[in-house]
């Protein structure tokens, strides 16, 4: 019981600290990492300006194996995991409860999505202080950057419903990775039924 | 023949490649398609002198990868022959030399050149480009390089190249995806986007010095950046108005101005040498091709065939626009002439994408979903750039530095 006292305690404080990042702030749709960093509880840990190394071109090291982080495998595969597998590099761990798949091309709400996204708005209209970012993804058919647009509509649809739901506007943030960050690595059906989604990270 | 033993040659050197430096991650380069029996013969002796690179084997491999010129070994029967000598000496370490003759006549080209040990390998593509020049009337490709993104672990790379997949430089590692690496006409910048602190930003970095310049990091979508004709303008997407729009910034001044306004997705946009832009939209209801002027205004649609066509890239004279196009479920590399507005489908696999021209306008790189290929812009000549690990998003770098 204490533990969790405290845990909340630390919650809040984080909270207060990313109210205090976005003071100043007059987009009011700011998605700076600074204050996701802050403000969820999982998944987001990555620091702005500070996962990205430039070497210039004369000194830059030809062989990349080198520069993995992971110390895992070698060979620059893909990374990726099976159906149901956390996938490593593949962005956030997220439950399946945090999930909503959509139909190929489509950026509509199935009626099979309701409930995951009532669930998670009711988590974030109990609890104004919680901000989510909605991450929007595609399948690898097509264009990459078409697909970011794609990703970028899906996770919009995502945010519109739970905002119809009550949650406050300011409570999400929305990117979109489109095919960049598949889920599964397969290219079946099967694999791309598992890639168009949005995750809702908090 | 020697088609095969290049072909052998290289798989026996990626063999080797793969069991004895796995950092290595060379792009070797197979001729699929057209070569066999085709092209203009020439016959290419080993070069003498004791150089440390294979001098005559690079050119032919170059020759041989253009599929237009035939090499053979020295002494067969060929229109053409190539003999030259690389050796220690002159001003910078050595001196190479090379001629390249017809069956009779004075040689049509008799050059020398003096260079330090590590040029040994540009100097070859160079006697390529120029052989390749002189016998087609073509600008080569051998000299040139090509950008791509790779990944392995939990990481993104930004590569550049040479043009036969050798000497493959990280120019960039990222924790985050990075995606759509574009070349300043001069070839000395790359803009790209990168997802680095997790939201998308366009960066400028100059490859040869590794600074970068964040171009622009708006709320949403920061994507697709494209160099206008004389590098002063970068045009990319930003969502930060609640879609996706194409939007064009002065780099000098900083100052972004937005150049389409519909409900729909607006993106990919790319420069025609007259200053206008097509880009991708979906305000039609399907993804098609798009033309708007310098300043925005009407667009105007350009691709009619299918229900999807995405991602164009202009040819360097500014006739042919290659896209992603889609029949039957399967999405292709396509090429439109809009000279005769003729449509014409390139490529035959299912996931082709991201295609880029080369500085000569005749072939076309883009990636099959597993591997980059070339494709040539009349179809006859197919290079398959196979490498370890992925490679996705190529980009051929301009002539220039």
């Amino acid at each position: 019981m204490q533990y969790i006292t405290r845990n909340l305690i630390a919650a809040a404080a984080l909270a207060l600290l990313a109210g205090c990042t976005s003071t100043g702030d007059t987009t009011g749709q700011d998605q700076t990492g600074a204050q996701q960093d802050a403000t969820t509880e999982q998944g987001i840990t990555a620091q702005p300006g500070q996962d990205a190394y430039s070497y210039p071109y004369g000194q830059a090291p030809s062989q990349y194996d080198t520069y993995d982080t992971t110390g895992g495998t070698a060979g620059g595969q893909a990374s990726g995991g099976r159906p149901g597998q956390a996938v490593a590099g593949g962005g956030s761990a997220v439950s399946a409860d945090r999930i909503v798949y959509f139909s190929f091309d489509s950026a509509e709400i199935l009626p099979e999505s309701q409930t995951i996204i009532s669930k998670n708005a009711r988590v974030l209209t109990g609890n104004t202080r919680i901000i989510t970012q909605l991450e929007g993804h595609t399948d690898e058919r097509g264009s990459r950057e078409y697909n970011i647009a794609l990703g970028e509509r899906r996770a919009n649809a995502v945010r519109q419903a739970m905002i119809a739901m009550g949650v406050s506007p300011q409570q999400i943030r929305v990117v979109s990775y489109g095919e960049e960050r598949p889920a599964d690595a397969g290219h079946d059906e099967q694999s791309y039924a598992l890639n168009r989604r949005v995750e809702i990270v908090y | 023949m020697i088609s095969t033993a290049l072909k052998l040659f290289g798989l026996i050197a990626l063999l080797l490649i793969g069991r004895f430096a796995l950092a290595q991650q060379p792009l070797t380069i197979d001729i699929t398609k057209g070569v066999q029996g085709s092209g203009i013969p020439i016959a290419i002796a080993p070069f003498g002198g004791g150089a440390p690179e294979d001098i005559a084997g690079i050119i032919a491999s170059d020759l041989q990868r253009t599929g237009k010129i035939a090499p053979q070994p020295a002494g067969a029967r060929a229109d053409y022959s190539v003999t030259g000598q690389a050796q220690p000496g002159g001003a910078r370490g050595y001196i190479v030399q090379f001629q390249l003759a017809g069956i009779q006549g004075a040689p049509l080209l008799n050059l020398s050149f003096d260079v330090p040990p590590n040029q040994l390998r540009p100097v070859a593509h160079r006697i390529s480009d120029l052989i390749y020049e002189k016998l087609t009337g073509e600008k080569g490709l051998a000299g040139t390089r090509i950008a791509y993104i790779a990944s392995g672990g939990d990481s993104w790379y930004l590569v550049v190249a040479d043009a036969d997949g050798q000497n493959p430089r990280v120019i960039l590692r990222s924790g985050q995806p990075l995606m759509s690496p574009a070349w300043s006409p001069d070839g000395g910048k790359l803009a790209y986007v990168s997802f680095e602190g997790r939201r998308p930003q366009i960066i400028v970095q100059d490859i040869y010095s590794g600074a970068r310049r964040v171009v622009s990091a708006a709320p949403g979508i920061n994507g697709a950046p494209s160099w206008s004709p004389n590098g002063q303008r970068l045009a990319f997407t930003l969502s930060k108005d609640g879609n996706p729009e194409i939007y064009a910034l002065d780099l000098a001044t900083q100052n972004p101005v937005r150049l389409t306004s519909s409900s729909a997705i607006d993106t990919e946009p790319v420069w025609l040498p007259d200053g206008s832009i097509v880009f991708t939209s979906d305000r039609g209801g399907s993804p098609q091709l798009y033309r708007i002027g310098p300043g925005g205004g009407a667009a105007q649609r350009l691709t009619f065939e299918g229900d999807y066509n995405a991602r164009p890239t202009v040819s360097p004279d500014g006739r042919y626009i290659a896209m992603v196009h889609r029949r039957g479920g399967r999405f292709h590399i396509a090429v439109l002439d809009l000279q005769t507005r003729q449509f014409r489908v390139l490529t035959s696999g299912g996931l082709d994408e991201s295609p880029s021209f080369a500085p000569n306008g005749k072939m076309i790189i883009y990636s099959n979903g597993q591997r980059l290929t070339a494709v040539s812009l009349d179809g006859s000549v197919k290079q398959d750039f196979t490498l370890r690990g992925n490679g996705r998003d190529p980009v051929w770098a301009p002539y220039g530095r």
